[in-house]
């Protein structure tokens, strides 16, 4: 470990040392600027505790669903967060098992992101419930009636998945941060944070039976999530795939999710680690190279999905199903065009842009063109669920579908739950992963000296 | 009823020293009996009454600070407020008297409510004295089982919240006994002057009892007299049988004798008193038609859409201005000889022509009807017309009319306007009717009241007559009072009570008893009427009338009256002219739900879909396509509409098929005290003019650049080419099966491929057929439906959401051109698919098969995912968005089914195939040792349906008549390439072929 208390050489010059990361929960160096975020993230979960109260006083009529839109924001909202979180785990995971190094910059934040993003994909399900007191019934539990989930159905899958998913997520991340922890808690100088980050750290004393044991646990952790990161979304897409509407029951569903998915989750990635660089200044250890990697992710998934785009269109053509053909013309000239074109336009156009090496090495350009396909990704989660509902098979159940301001704000009050707790890990956990990093430096220094 | 002590003319002003004074030197246990004792006497009650009317009014519903009032002289009230809510046992249950009342058996009792005055028979199912439904009376001769939207919704009726409750004297709640002082005070002072000022007005009067009780008020004073008012009303028909035969004579239409119908502007399937029997009759001739006989056909020349056009085999459209001229033409055609020529446009020369011809060769099995709202010289050319046609006796028959004929007969209420506008009145009795709202903008029926010295109103509502009035007066809904009616065809019914009355009120005959201080009992009274005609044999053909809901033999015997005008003069109006320059023409019609605003206060006929617009919650300017185009309108534009001085405001709405320049605005909105109705719509009432009752001539329009909001529960009635309602060529039925399908394949289950082996089902297994041939999108099912399944209305602004809540609901499709659209209804409920997606989306279990191959949902296990609805290509799944029950007032409840569940907040819901019916039969098949026969279980929608279009049974049986309907030709599921195997199929409609002029549109 003695590579810990050399600096590093950055191309500026600067010298910072790797593990400043572990001294920033303790030192901060930007109190004001992230308790003014912090603020503001607070009031949003104001506005999503009050937004659920109403929703749970008055009941799902406070929203803008009505029938054939049954689903509505919630559930595109559902989607669209599921999706974000699946870059942490992608990045994490499977970099780990492929042994990509740079991956050790990105992964820690990435997963702490999955996190908070599947714990409020997972609470809209719940919310979207018209007696939401009941969500449990979903769960295999021993109970007096004697009834089983019903296992057809996608929604049973869906709970199953979000709640593997957010529990090998936690795990993963939680073990690790450990290490970092442990460190944190030897800088601390008062006795609370050493108790803090002490009883967090479960008493790592990095022995090396602690690291055989860690490292056994991490793989075998990450080996379970790689697959969960194209089953989750996969199943999720069932929840519109199995139901016989036109324009949702079609075998490219899966795929197209996953993919999707992943596309969406880097390109947040790929903006909060330009915001963290920034302004944790972080440059160092989040190098343009770096972004150069996390541009080209977000290049290919988005190609992959536009594929997907593409998929769908020759699907319906080459179906020659009417019900199927009207969906898809209605989804480009109808009364929801906009979410249509604003997924293609969003998605795709500024994405081209990445195919320049100076563009994704731009910090503000990838955070830009990022922003644009995070909200091209909802654009299109809204627009597959309701396109779909607001005119299905009987012309005569058509019926348009407006959020109402209760769908508005819980969004905004769910940002509130999203922004919250990862605020809270940027300011009081390692954001990066300190160990791994000179781990990394250490066998290449290693590998060079070889 | 315990209050009712006849009032003695000498009695002395309560006095509360006097009752003080029973008090004095009492004290202790001593103080309190007297008390106690002194609370029940009838001078305390009486100056209880008078010193507080409030509080005897208010007892239904105690605010707090009521109740706090009211604790002051609770031991008074506690002996004053007996419950009243019981069950009537002088009335008489329908067939079986249980010994006593089985808790869980319900009680049948036969008996009818009313529309327009005419008896609509009914069979009343009560729980423990709690009316929860109605059905039609299977037995009846003219309903033959069947209702209408009305009737259904009369149930509401009884437990409306906005009923009036108790009497008001200038709009301040008062007592019965203060009113009864009044008016045995004016009676008194009418015996001096023979009635002199006496003026009594009613609705139309079919009711035995009421015609004997005004003729006792009129031997009794000679000067009074009795008018009738009401707005919707088909008096012209007997004008027209004056000219032609010399009296006035009813008109019954004999729809199932006739092979040809033509009807110029006759709505006789439309919402009405006939609707149900005319609707019976068509249909059973209908019918013949899918069994390859010579079926009725029908023509149809028009202005308006209506359901009678939607279900023409050729529908003209034309100006109520041209009605006239086509019936010259049809009158040419057969060689009648009129003064008037026809003139003619060629479309309307070739329909002529046509129908002119098939009458022709249809002599004695064809039939021509107009509109009862055109002159009566018209109708009387008409009645030469089928004259001509050898109809008399077959395919029309005539009656002495069934209405009581008031003195002046038509011009009755303008009669009544005039002697109130000279101050010949002094007393005005007004019973049913609120003239102040819907009487003739022209007469001005409001001002004039104003110079009536004493004005009496008597209603369900404290409505705008009742604001205009010295007292108001609530009067019992029929199902709780004593009465009798007749029906359409003269059948007497004996309307018996279901249940007590909930509020201190009196029916019509008890008030009228109270003025003639005749015995003031309501049964009394109409028992006096019938033994009278009965006699010796009273007692056995009193039980016998009520057991069976009506008294048999009294339909109107048929006569055959001899022709003594045979030479019309067409009035001038109705004369050709060049009505292109004459600008738009509005014509008036009784709304399809809520008729003539007698039934605003009803939520269920407010939320009731209207056939042809699916607007609920209000009314529209209907226009045609044409007009909008040129006047740059959209759906839901407020115009205005000025006429003589006289204008409305409300919202445009496009109405394809109707005629380019006319423009038509249904009665009973624009309410301005009815609690329920307020703001909804526009009057039409204050467009109209007594002179021309259903049309305003020289109309202008005018935008007033504002939006309204216009709740419609389908957006979107184009068929767009789809096949939803599909046609049969009648030349190809039960021949060549090919041919038989030109647009679609009806029978032929062309479902995708499937893996999976089809399931075995038990025997029974249920399904249903809708027949769309015989469906005239009435509602009478719908609102049926909401009664049986205890289902929640919801009001316009959830409904504009998109959220009502009808399990069963009537889709209506255009097809072809908007200006002359083809108009198909088509009733989707459940399809309780075979293979359904929602069983296969539902993760906890809730949406479920039954064995018997219902689609169950079970409430209590749903938890509100609404994946089910989603996945339903036929989106029939209602949800309950908020709690819609919950805040029910306690009245409403006692109102609801007790078979089936009231749903929660956040569950969803939908058709059961009527489970607790099917539940009902097969236990009491059970019991008996039996297997269920066909026609043991009659959903609630089959049950009412007037023209008998839905059929329900057993599909594993292939005896039954529902198995039968699945074996035609005509069957085809809905979607079917949803794959979905729905056990609620449709029979396609037929469509017959177009005779000799092919190049029409």
């Amino acid at each position: 470990m003695s590579m810990a208390q050399q600096p590093a050489q950055t191309q500026s010059g600067h010298i910072i040392p790797a593990d400043k990361v572990t001294r920033l929960p303790l030192a901060y160096p930007k109190p004001v600027a992230w308790l003014v975020c912090f603020g503001c993230a607070l009031c949003l979960l104001l506005i999503f505790c009050i937004s659920a109260g109403v929703l749970f006083w008055r009941g799902i009529g406070v929203w803008g669903n009505n029938i054939p839109v049954n689903w509505g924001l919630a559930i595109s909202n559902y989607i669209w967060f599921l999706g974000i979180g699946h870059a942490g785990t992608l990045i994490s995971a499977m970099l780990l098992l492929l042994e990509a190094h740079w991956r050790n910059s990105l992964n820690r934040f990435a997963e702490a992101m999955t996190l908070v993003a599947v714990i409020c994909a997972g609470l809209y399900p719940i919310l979207h419930l018209g007696r939401p007191w009941l969500f449990y019934w979903m769960a295999p539990y021993p109970n007096t009636m004697t009834i089983w989930p019903q296992f057809r159905s996608p929604l049973t899958w869906d709970f199953f998945a979000v709640l593997t998913y957010l529990t090998v997520s936690l795990l993963f991340w939680y073990i690790g941060i450990v290490p970092d922890l442990a460190t944190t808690r030897d800088r601390a100088k008062t006795r609370g944070w050493q108790v803090f980050y002490g009883l967090l750290a479960l008493g790592w004393r990095g022995s090396a039976r602690h690291w055989t044991r860690w490292r056994q646990s991490y793989r075998l952790t990450a080996a379970i999530a790689v697959p969960l990161v194209v089953s989750v979304h996969s199943e999720i897409s069932l929840l519109l795939a199995a139901g016989p509407m036109p324009g949702w029951t079609s075998t490219v569903f899966p795929p197209y999710f996953v993919l999707g998915a992943a596309f969406s989750g880097f390109a947040v990635v790929s903006m909060i680690a330009v915001v963290l660089r920034h302004v944790l200044g972080l440059e160092m250890l989040v190098t343009e190279r770096h972004l150069d990697l996390l541009g080209k992710f977000v290049l290919a998934t988005g190609l992959m999905t536009a594929y997907g785009y593409c998929a769908e269109v020759f699907d319906a053509f080459y179906s020659g199903d009417k019900q199927d053909l009207g969906t898809l013309m209605d989804r480009l000239t109808g009364r929801y065009a906009w979410s249509y074109w604003g997924a293609v336009v969003a998605n795709f156009i500024p994405l081209q842009l990445l195919w320049l090496r100076w563009a994704r090495r731009n910090p503000l350009c990838l955070f830009l063109v990022s922003a644009a396909v995070t909200l091209g990704m909802w654009f299109e989660r809204y627009m597959l669920l309701v396109t779909t509902l607001y005119r299905d098979y009987l012309v005569s159940s058509w019926d348009n579908y407006h959020p109402s301001l209760w769908d508005w704000s819980l969004f905004a009050g769910m940002l509130g739950v999203f922004f919250v707790p990862f605020l809270l890990f940027v300011r009081f956990l390692p954001v990066i992963s300190v160990f791994e990093i000179k781990e990394a430096r250490f066998e290449e220094s290693e590998a060079q000296h070889a | 009823m315990t209050m009712d002590h006849a009032p003695k003319p000498d009695r002395p002003a309560p006095n509360l020293e006097s009752l003080r004074g029973r008090l004095k030197g009492k004290s202790g246990r001593e103080f309190w009996r007297s008390l106690d004792e002194l609370s029940r006497t009838t001078e305390f009650t009486r100056f209880l009454d008078a010193e507080f009317p409030a509080l005897a009014a208010q007892q239904t519903k105690l605010a707090r600070r009521t109740l706090l009032k009211a604790m002051g002289a609770s031991l008074a009230m506690a002996g004053l407020t007996g419950c009243d809510g019981k069950e009537d046992e002088t009335a008489l249950p329908y067939v079986n008297t249980p010994e006593s009342i089985v808790p869980g058996k319900p009680k049948w009792y036969a008996t009818a409510v009313t529309l327009n005055g005419y008896a609509q028979p009914v069979l009343g199912k009560t729980y423990v004295g709690r009316p929860v439904k109605l059905e039609g009376n299977p037995d009846h001769p003219a309903s033959l089982g069947a209702c209408d939207a009305f009737t259904q919704a009369a149930l509401l009726g009884l437990y409306d919240p906005d009923r009036s409750q108790s009497p008001r004297h200038l709009d301040r709640p008062a007592s019965w006994n203060a009113f009864d002082d009044v008016l045995q005070a004016r009676a008194a002072m009418l015996d001096g002057t023979q009635g002199e000022g006496f003026h009594l007005l009613t609705g139309t009067v079919t009711s035995p009892s009421l015609t004997h009780q005004i003729d006792m008020l009129i031997q009794r004073w000679p000067k009074a007299d009795w008018h009738v008012f009401e707005p919707i009303s088909d008096d012209r028909r007997l004008e027209a049988a004056r000219l032609v035969f010399g009296r006035p004579l009813e008109q019954q239409l004999g729809l199932d004798q006739a092979e040809i119908v033509v009807s110029l502007d006759d709505d006789f399937l439309g919402a009405g008193p006939r609707q149900t029997m005319q609707a019976g009759l068509w249909a059973k001739r209908r019918r013949g038609l899918s069994r390859g006989e010579d079926g009725v056909r029908l023509f149809v020349a028009e202005p308006t859409p209506t359901t009678t056009g939607a279900m023409a085999e050729e529908r003209l459209i034309a100006a109520h201005e041209r009605i006239a001229a086509l019936l010259l033409g049809v009158a040419a055609a057969l060689n009648i000889a009129t003064e008037s020529k026809a003139d003619l446009n060629d479309r309307e020369r070739t329909w002529v022509e046509l129908v002119g011809r098939l009458l022709k060769g249809q002599a004695g099995r064809a039939l021509v009807t107009i509109g009862s709202h055109h002159a009566p010289q018209l109708q009387a050319l008409t009645l030469l017309i089928n004259n001509r046609l050898g109809s008399f006796g077959k395919t029309l028959r005539f009656t002495e009319p069934i209405r009581v004929l008031p003195p002046d007969g038509e011009a009755s209420f303008a009669k009544l306007v005039a002697d109130m506008a000279s101050g010949r009145v002094s007393t005005l009795l007004m019973i049913g009717v609120n003239p102040v709202y819907a009487g003739f903008a022209d007469l001005d029926f409001a001002a004039h009241l104003e110079r009536v010295e004493l004005r009496i109103h008597a209603g369900l509502h404290d409505d705008e007559t009742a604001q205009l009035s010295h007292w108001h007066l609530p009067i019992t809904h029929e199902l709780e009072s004593w009465s009798d009616a007749r029906a359409i065809d003269g059948t007497a019914t004996i309307i018996q009570p279901l249940v007590r009355p909930f509020y201190t009120v009196r029916s019509q005959h008890e008030i009228l008893a109270g003025l003639l201080g005749t015995p003031r009992d309501g049964r009394e009274i109409v028992q006096e009427t019938w033994r009278q005609n009965w006699r010796d044999d009273f007692d056995a053909r009193w039980t016998d009338a009520l057991y069976r809901g009506y008294v048999p033999g009294t339909a109107a015997a048929f006569i055959e009256p001899a022709i003594i005008g045979d030479a019309v003069a067409v009035p001038e109006e109705g004369k050709i002219q060049d009505f292109a320059a004459s600008g738009v023409s509005v014509i008036l019609r009784p709304d399809p739900t809520i008729w003539d605003g007698r039934f605003s206060s009803n939520a269920w006929l407010q939320e009731l879909p209207k056939p042809l617009t699916k607007i609920t919650w209000g009314n529209v300017i209907l226009i045609s396509p044409q007009l909008a185009a040129k006047r740059q309108l959209r759906n839901g534009d407020e115009i205005r509409l000025e006429a003589a001085g006289r204008s409305l405001t409300g919202a445009v709405w496009i109405l394809p098929g109707q005629e380019a320049r006319t423009i038509t605005v249904n009665f009973g909105y624009g309410r301005s005290r009815c609690p329920l109705s307020a703001g909804l719509g526009c009057n039409a009432f204050a467009l109209r003019d007594s002179g021309d009752p259903w049309r305003v001539p020289g109309a202008q329009l005018s935008g007033t650049g504002r939006q309204q909001d216009v709740a419609t529960t389908q957006l979107h009635q184009g068929m767009d080419g789809f096949d939803f309602v599909r046609l049969i060529n009648v030349s190809a039925l039960g021949t060549d099966k090919a041919a038989a399908r030109p647009a679609s394949t009806p029978n032929e289950q062309h479902h995708t491929a499937t893996f999976y082996p089809r399931h075995k089902w038990d025997d029974p297994s249920w399904g249903m057929t809708i027949d769309l041939d015989l469906c005239i999108g009435c509602n009478a099912c719908v609102v049926a439906c909401a009664a049986e399944n205890n289902i929640p209305m919801v009001g316009k602004d959830l409904v504009a959401m998109g959220r009502e809540m009808h399990w069963l609901r009537v889709d209506h499709y255009y097809e072809g051109s908007p200006d002359e659209p083809a108009s198909y209804f088509q009733p989707v409920p459940c399809m309780h698919c075979e293979q359904a997606p929602c069983e296969m989306g539902c993760p906890v279990n809730a949406a479920v098969h039954s064995f018997d191959g219902l689609n169950l949902q079970v409430y209590n296990r749903c938890i509100g995912t609404r994946t089910c609805s989603s996945y339903c290509p036929y989106k029939v799944r209602r949800f309950n968005w908020f709690d819609y029950t919950g805040d029910d007032p306690e009245a409403m409840k006692a109102m609801r089914n007790p078979d089936v569940t009231v749903r929660q907040r956040g569950v969803m819901e939908k058709c059961t195939y009527c489970v607790q019916r099917i539940s009902e039969a097969r236990i009491a098949a059970e019991i008996d040792g039996r297997k269920l026969r066909d026609g043991d279980v009659v959903t609630a929608c089959q049950q009412a349906c007037p023209s008998k279009a839905i059929v329900f049974g057993n599909v594993m049986d292939p005896d039954t008549e529902v198995s039968r309907q699945k074996a035609d030709d005509r069957n085809y599921s809905l979607l079917e390439e949803a794959n979905t195997w729905p056990r609620t199929t449709y029979l396609a409609r037929i469509e017959t072929n177009p005779v000799g002029h092919e190049g029409e549109g």
